[in-house]
C-alpha cells in the first residue's frame, strides 16, 4: 500500500510536468479555433519556440530571456500563419501543414548554423523547480502540483485566465462570435480580421509557452523534433474538451500520463516501442471514441470573404 | 391582407429624413442600379417592391455601407453623408434587419444583442446590465424575447424579434426590413405588421423590401417599385391596387398564371406515402405521420412554410434520408428501405431543393454531372470502366433538348447560372423519361425567363402522364402548377385544397388552423 | 480540385482549352516556387553565403551529372509514391498526412517477405511489392473506417497512425525479423530479390522510377477512367450531390485513404527492394510529408505529382551538393520546401500579384470541402 501511494507523487509530478506543454498548446489553439482559424500548426510553433528558447538561453545565459526569445520566435511563426489564412485566404491545414515543415527544417536549419551540428543543442539554464513553500508539504500531491517550475504555475494561472477572458469578457464575446458567425461580427461593425489575427497570435505565444517549457523545464536542451507530435496531442486535447480552457486542461492532464508513461516505464514487460506508442494510441481511441462527432466553431476553416 | 393602411397621420407632410438621389451601381457590365432616388418620411413606411434580381438589395446594401454606389447621393436629416461600412450607418441611425439572419446560435439573445457594443464592468462583460437593456427595449416596442434564452433554441419569428432589437439597441431611427415575411406564417407576418407600426408610433421610419405585393397594400405607406435596376413607380398605397402593382412590378400584363391544360390524371397511383415519419438533421421528428398519393397526369403541390418538414419529406420520398417509420410505395412496390441510387433506377426524378450543393457537383463538367446517376450503368460504363465521350455526347443532346446555356458538355456547371443550373438538372432528371418526379422548389433563385422554361417542362410532364411532387414556398407556383394542394405544418399534412382556394384558407392551414376551427 | 483534363468554363478548341488549362495549373506552382526561392535566397545571404554559389551548386547536385541525376530519381521516387498517396486522398477531399506511417509498414512488409521469399529471385519482387500495397491498404484503412464510422477526423488520426506505424514497424524490424548484430535491423534481401539499378553511371537509381511511373499512370487511369474513380471525385467535390446521386460518402472515404495507404505501401517497399536492401533502424524520413508539398504542388494531379516530385528530389539531391560546396546546411532544401508549400495555398497573393481572373485557376490549392477540426 504504501509503495503504491508512494508511487502516485512522482507520477503525478511527471504528469503535470508532460501535461504542462500540452496544455499551454491547447489553450493557443483554443484562441486561435474559436476565431475560426484551424491551427494545426501548433507542433511547429511549439517547436521553432523550444529552438529559439534554447538559442536565446544560450546566449544570454539567462533562461528569462530565452522565454522571450521563444515568445518572439512563436508569434512570428503565427502571424505568417494568419497572413497565410486571414489576408491571403490560404487553405487553413494546409498552411498548418507548411508551419510545421517550416519549423522542422527551419530549425534543423538554423541548429547547423547557430551551434554547428544538428541532433542536440548544447545544454541551457533553464527554468529549474522552484518549491512554493507550505504547499509543497502537502503529502502525496504537495509535491507533484507545487514543487514544479515557474512555467507550470503559469499554466495553472493561465487555465482560468483564459476561460474568464474567453466567456467573460467583451473581446471574448466577439472572438466567440467571429469564430461562429463572422458576418454577423462584421455587421456589428468589428473587424473580422483583426479579431482572428489576435486569436492566432495568441496561438503563438501559447504554444510558445508550451515549447519553451519542452526545451527550458521538461528537458535543458533542444533537440531536433523534440514536440513529436505533442502538438498535434494538444489539437486533440483542445477536441476532446470541446474547445472549453477547463476540458483541454483535463484532457490535456489525461494525454500527459500517457506521456509520462512512457518515460518511466521499464522496458521488461512491454517492449519499448508499444509504451512509446501509448499516446498517440490514446489520442486516436479518444477521438474516435468521443471527440469526433464535437461540435467545433461554425465557421471555422473558412476564410471570410466580405461579399 | 385587407387592413388599412398605417401610417401615421399627415406621413406623407412629415420631415424626410431620408434620401437617396440618383443612385447608380455597377458591377462590371451589369448595372444593379440605375439612377434611382428614393424618400422617406419620418413616421412612414415605405416599401420597395421588385421582383428577384430587380435591384432592390443592391440599393439596400449601398444605404447599409456594404457597397459604395458609383453616382448618387444619400441624405439623412437633410445632411448629405457618405457611408464607408455598416458602422458608419449605425452611427447615422440607419439600422438593417437582413433575410438572412446574422444572429450567432450558440449565445445568447442578450449576448447577441450586445454584440460590438458590450456593456462593460471593469475588464468583464456587464451581462446583467445586457439582460437589462434587452429587457427594456422589448417591453417598449413589444417584441417579447427571453434575453438568456440561447438563439439556437428560439423559433425563426422569434429570432427575427431578436434581429430587431439588435438595431434598437443602436438607437437606430430608419430600420430597414429586406425581404422579412419570407420566413414567417401568416400569423407570425400579422404580429411582424403590428410591431411595425408599435415603432412607427414611437417615431421610426421604416424601409420594407419584398415582392409580396399584398403585404404592402396592408401595410405600407408609399411604395416605389423597382423594375431592372431602375425606379418605375412611387405610389400610395392607398390609391393602388394588387393587379396594378403587378404590372409595374413586372412590366406587363401578368397572367397571373400559367395556361394549364384540363388534368387528365389516370386511376394509378404511382407513388405514395404511407405515416412516413422521418427525422431531421438534428434528430427531431420533422415528418411526423404523413401520407398523400401521386396520380399518373396530375401535379401534387406541397405548400407550407419553410422549415416544416418538406425538405425532410422530399429527401425521404427520394432516397436520401432514412425513414423511421412507415412505408413509400413507387408503383406498387415497397421502397422504403431503397435507397436514392435504386429509386432512380425505378424510374424516380428528384430535383432537389439545393441545386447547388446537392444537385449539382458545381467543379465536375456538364457531362459528368449530367451522368451523376447513371455512371455506373452502360452505354456509360462496363466492367468497372467508364466512357467519357460517350457522357460528353449524350449530354450535348439533353443539355439542347432543355435550353440549358451555354450547352457546352465541358462547361464547369459552377460557371453557369443559377436557371441555367437548374435546367441541366432537369436535363439530367427528366431525360431519362422518369414515371415520377419530385421536385422541390424548382424554381427559387431563378430568373423569370428560366422559369417559365421550368414550369412548361414540370407540365410537360403531366400531360405525358407522368405523376409529379411539387414543394414550393412560393404560393404562387404552386396554385398556377398543381391540380391538388396539400399543406404541410409542423410534419403533419394539415389539410388539401384545390388550386381556387381562398388566400386566407391557405394561409390558415400554412398557421396549423384547422379550417374547421375557423368559426364565424 | 478540378484540373480534370479539358474542364474549363466556355468555348475554345479542345486543344486551345487543354493548353489554357495546364498554363493555369502551372500558375499558382511557378510562382510559389519563384518566390520560395528569391525567400532562400535572402536565408542564404543571411547565413553570410552567396545565393547564387548555393544555387549553382543546388543546380550541380541536381542535374549537374549523371551520378547527380540518378541521386535525383533516387529522391524523387518514394515522393512519387507518397505524393500520389495524398493526392488520390484529396480528390476524395480527405487529408492523407499518414504517408509516413503507411510507408514504414510497406517497407517492413518489403523487408520481412523479401527476406523469406528471396529464393525465388526476381519473381519475388512483384510478389513482395503486391504484398506491400496490401498491407499499406490495410494501414490506409484504419482512419478512413475511423472517419467514416466515428466521425474522427482524419488530419489527427493519421498523424498518430504515423507515429504507431513507425514504432511497430521499428519493433517487428528488431524482434522478430531483426537479425542479430551491431546495427538494428533487418537481414538484408539477396541481390536477386531486388530491383535492379538501372546503369552504373547513375548510382543507385533502380528501375523502382519507373515502377512509380506506372504508379502514377495508374492513378489515373484509376481517377479518370473507372467508377469508382468517378465516385471518389464526386464525393471529394461535393459529397452532399455525390450522397444525393446514392453514391456512399463512408465507403468511398475508406477506400480513398486505403488507396492511398497502399500506394505509400508501395513506395516503402521500392524504397527497401530497390534502394536499401533492408530496413535499418532508423529507417528514411519525412517522405510522408513532403508528399503532401508534392501533390499541391501538383494540383493532386498524377503528372503534376511526378513533375512535383522530380523538383522535391532534385532539390534535396542538390542540397547534398550545396553543403559540400558551400556552407549552407542541407535543411535549407526543406525550409524551401516547407515555403513553396505555404505559397501554392496563399491565392489571394497570387492574386495580387498576377489579377483577379487567377482565381479561376486556383482549383486544387484547397481543400473544398473540409470541415474544421
Amino acid at each position: 500500500m504504501e509503495d503504491f501511494l508512494g508511487a502516485i507523487g512522482p507520477i503525478l509530478q511527471s504528469t503535470v510536468r508532460n501535461a504542462t506543454p500540452l496544455v499551454f498548446a491547447a489553450l493557443g489553439g483554443l484562441f486561435s479555433e474559436r476565431s475560426g482559424v484551424v491551427n494545426i500548426g501548433l507542433e511547429g510553433l511549439m517547436l521553432i519556440a523550444a529552438f529559439a528558447g534554447v538559442a536565446g538561453a544560450h546566449f544570454s545565459g539567462s533562461a528569462l530571456v530565452g522565454l522571450g526569445t521563444a515568445l518572439a520566435a512563436g508569434l512570428l511563426f503565427a502571424l505568417i500563419h494568419a497572413l497565410m489564412c486571414v489576408t491571403f485566404e490560404a487553405d487553413q491545414i494546409i498552411s498548418g501543414t507548411a508551419i510545421n515543415l517550416l519549423a522542422l527544417g527551419g530549425t534543423g536549419f538554423l541548429m547547423v548554423v547557430i551551434f554547428g551540428a544538428g541532433g542536440t543543442s548544447p545544454r541551457v539554464n533553464g527554468f529549474a523547480s522552484v518549491a512554493i513553500p507550505l504547499l509543497s508539504d502537502i503529502p502525496i500531491i504537495g509535491r507533484a502540483l507545487f514543487d514544479q517550475s515557474l512555467l507550470v504555475y503559469l499554466m495553472y494561472v493561465l487555465v482560468p485566465v483564459v476561460f474568464f477572458v474567453v466567456f467573460r469578457t467583451p473581446f471574448g464575446l466577439r472572438l466567440r462570435a467571429t469564430g461562429e458567425v463572422p458576418e454577423a461580427v462584421d455587421t456589428a461593425g468589428v473587424n473580422v480580421a483583426r479579431m482572428r489575427y489576435y486569436g492566432v497570435a495568441l496561438s503563438g505565444l501559447l504554444a510558445a509557452c508550451g515549447g519553451a517549457y519542452l526545451s527550458m523545464g521538461l528537458l535543458s536542451a533542444f533537440t531536433e523534433n523534440m514536440t513529436n507530435g505533442r502538438g498535434f496531442i494538444a489539437l486533440a486535447a483542445l477536441i476532446f474538451g470541446r474547445w472549453n480552457p477547463i476540458g483541454a486542461a483535463g484532457a490535456a492532464l489525461l494525454f500527459g500520463f500517457a506521456l509520462a508513461v512512457t518515460f518511466r516505464v521499464n522496458e521488461q514487460a512491454i517492449p519499448i516501442e508499444f509504451i512509446e506508442m501509448l499516446p498517440y494510441l490514446l489520442t486516436i481511441i479518444v477521438l474516435a471514441g468521443f471527440g469526433g462527432r464535437a461540435i467545433a466553431p461554425a465557421a471555422i476553416g473558412k476564410p471570410y470573404r466580405k461579399e | 391582407m385587407a387592413e388599412e393602411s398605417s401610417g401615421a397621420v399627415g406621413a406623407a407632410d412629415a420631415p424626410v429624413v431620408l434620401e437617396m438621389r440618383g443612385v447608380t451601381k455597377r458591377f462590371g457590365p451589369v448595372t444593379a442600379n440605375d439612377d434611382v432616388s428614393l424618400t422617406l418620411h419620418r413616421g412612414e413606411v415605405l416599401g420597395i417592391l421588385g421582383e428577384n434580381g430587380a435591384g432592390k438589395s443592391t440599393l439596400m446594401k449601398i444605404l447599409y455601407g456594404l457597397y459604395t454606389p458609383n453616382e448618387g447621393e444619400i441624405f439623412v436629416d437633410g445632411e448629405r453623408v457618405e457611408i464607408r461600412d455598416p458602422k458608419d450607418a449605425v452611427s447615422r441611425g440607419i439600422g438593417m434587419v437582413h433575410q438572412h439572419f446574422t444572429l450567432i446560435p450558440p449565445l445568447t439573445v442578450a449576448e447577441n444583442i450586445v454584440l460590438g457594443a458590450e456593456p462593460r464592468k471593469g475588464l468583464s462583460l456587464n451581462l446583467e446590465e445586457a439582460v437589462r437593456a434587452t429587457e427594456e427595449l422589448s417591453q417598449r416596442y413589444g417584441l417579447q424575447v427571453d434575453p438568456r434564452a440561447r438563439v439556437a433554441d428560439l423559433s425563426v419569428g422569434v429570432r427575427q424579434r431578436v434581429e430587431i432589437l439588435k438595431a434598437l439597441y443602436r438607437n437606430v431611427r430608419i430600420l430597414v426590413l429586406d425581404e422579412p415575411t419570407a420566413v414567417l406564417t401568416p400569423q407570425e407576418t400579422e404580429d411582424l405588421f403590428a410591431v411595425l407600426k408599435e415603432l412607427v408610433a414611437n417615431g421610426l421610419s421604416i424601409i420594407l423590401i419584398t415582392h409580396k405585393l399584398g403585404e404592402l397594400l396592408g401595410v405600407g405607406d408609399e411604395i416605389t417599385i423597382i423594375r431592372d435596376g431602375r425606379v418605375v413607380d412611387t405610389v400610395k398605397a392607398a390609391e393602388t391596387n394588387e393587379r396594378e402593382l403587378a404590372r409595374l412590378m413586372v412590366g406587363r400584363e401578368v397572367l397571373l398564371r400559367v395556361e394549364k391544360e384540363e388534368a387528365q390524371t389516370s386511376e394509378e397511383v404511382r407513388l405514395s406515402a404511407e405515416n412516413l415519419s422521418v427525422r431531421s438533421g438534428t434528430g427531431e421528428e420533422a415528418v411526423a405521420g404523413v401520407s398523400l398519393e401521386v396520380r399518373g397526369g396530375e401535379i401534387l403541390g406541397v405548400a407550407g412554410v419553410d422549415g416544416n418538414g418538406q425538405t425532410e419529406l422530399a429527401e425521404a420520398l427520394a432516397g436520401t434520408r432514412p425513414i423511421e417509420d412507415g412505408a413509400v410505395y413507387l408503383d406498387g412496390e415497397d421502397v422504403t428501405r431503397l435507397g436514392a441510387d435504386a429509386l432512380q433506377g425505378r424510374g424516380l426524378a428528384y430535383v432537389p431543393e439545393d441545386r447547388a450543393a446537392k444537385g449539382l457537383v458545381q467543379d465536375f463538367a456538364l457531362y459528368e454531372n449530367n451522368a451523376l446517376k447513371t455512371y455506373d450503368e452502360p452505354p456509360f460504363s462496363r466492367f468497372g470502366w467508364i466512357f467519357p465521350k460517350i457522357m460528353r455526347r449524350r449530354a450535348a443532346e439533353s443539355l439542347r433538348a432543355y435550353d440549358v446555356r451555354p450547352a457546352d458538355p465541358d462547361a464547369r456547371a459552377g460557371s453557369l447560372s443559377g436557371g441555367n443550373q437548374q435546367k441541366a438538372v432537369l436535363a439530367r432528371e427528366l431525360s431519362g423519361d422518369p414515371g415520377v418526379v419530385i421536385a422541390a422548389q424548382p424554381t427559387r433563385g431563378v430568373d423569370v425567363g428560366a422559369i417559365e422554361f421550368i414550369h412548361r417542362q414540370l407540365l410537360k410532364q403531366r400531360s405525358e402522364g407522368k405523376a409529379i411532387l411539387l414543394i414550393s414556398l412560393e404560393l404562387e407556383e404552386i396554385r398556377s402548377l398543381s391540380d391538388r394542394i396539400l399543406v404541410i405544418y409542423a410534419g403533419r399534412m394539415v389539410g388539401e385544397v384545390g388550386p381556387d382556394a381562398r388566400d386566407e384558407e391557405l394561409g390558415l392551414l400554412m398557421a396549423g388552423h384547422d379550417i374547421e376551427e375557423k368559426s364565424a | 480540385m478540378s484540373q480534370e483534363p479539358g474542364v474549363t468554363e466556355g468555348r475554345g478548341s479542345a486543344l486551345g482549352r487543354m493548353v489554357a488549362g495546364a498554363a493555369g495549373a502551372l500558375l499558382f506552382p511557378l510562382i510559389a516556387i519563384l518566390l520560395s526561392f528569391v525567400i532562400g535566397a535572402v536565408i542564404v545571404l543571411a547565413t553570410g553565403n552567396n545565393p547564387f554559389a548555393a544555387y549553382a551548386a543546388l543546380l550541380e547536385g541536381a542535374v549537374g551529372d549523371p551520378f547527380a541525376l540518378g541521386r535525383t530519381l533516387l529522391y524523387t521516387t518514394p515522393l512519387i509514391f507518397t505524393g500520389l498517396a495524398v493526392a488520390v486522398a484529396f480528390r476524395a477531399g480527405l487529408f492523407n498526412i499518414g504517408g509516413e506511417g503507411q510507408l514504414f509498414i510497406g517497407a517492413v512488409t518489403a523487408a520481412w517477405l523479401g527476406v523469406s521469399l528471396g529464393f525465388l529471385g526476381p519473381i519475388a519482387i512483384p510478389l513482395v511489392l503486391a504484398a506491400c500495397a496490401i498491407t499499406g491498404f490495410l494501414w490506409g484503412s484504419i482512419p478512413g473506417v475511423l472517419k467514416a464510422y466515428f466521425g474522427a477526423h482524419e488530419v489527427i488520426t493519421t498523424i498518430m497512425l504515423n507515429y504507431v506505424g513507425i514504432y511497430l514497424a521499428y519493433y517487428l524490424a528488431q524482434h522478430p525479423l531483426g537479425q542479430k548484430g551491431p546495427i538494428p535491423g533487418t537481414e538484408t534481401i539477396d541481390f536477386a530479390a531486388r530491383i535492379p539499378t538501372i546503369s552504373a553511371a547513375l548510382g543507385r537509381a533502380n528501375y523502382g522510377f519507373f515502377i512509380a511511373i506506372v504508379a502514377a499512370v495508374v492513378v489515373y487511369l484509376l481517377l479518370w477512367r473507372t467508377r469508382r474513380g468517378f465516385e471518389l471525385r464526386a464525393v471529394g467535390l461535393s459529397p452532399g450531390a455525390a450522397n444525393y446521386a446514392g453514391m456512399r460518402l463512408g465507403l468511398n472515404t475508406i477506400l480513398a485513404l486505403a488507396i492511398g495507404g497502399s500506394l505509400a505501401g508501395l513506395g516503402g517497399g521500392v524504397e527497401v527492394l530497390g534502394v536499401y536492401g533492408n530496413m535499418d533502424v532508423p529507417f528514411v524520413t519525412n517522405l510522408g510529408f513532403n508528399g503532401i508539398g508534392v501533390a499541391l504542388l501538383g494540383r493532386n494531379h498524377p503528372v503534376g505529382v511526378i513533375l512535383g516530385a522530380l523538383l522535391f528530389g532534385a532539390l534535396t539531391s542538390g542540397a547534398q551538393e550545396m553543403q559540400f560546396a558551400t556552407d549552407v546546411p542541407l535543411q535549407l532544401a526543406n525550409v524551401l520546401l516547407a515555403v513553396i508549400l505555404l505559397l501554392v495555398t496563399a491565392t489571394k497573393l497570387v492574386e495580387l500579384i498576377v489579377g483577379k481572373r487567377a482565381r479561376d485557376f486556383a482549383a486544387g490549392t484547397h481543400l473544398e470541402n473540409e470541415r474544421g477540426l
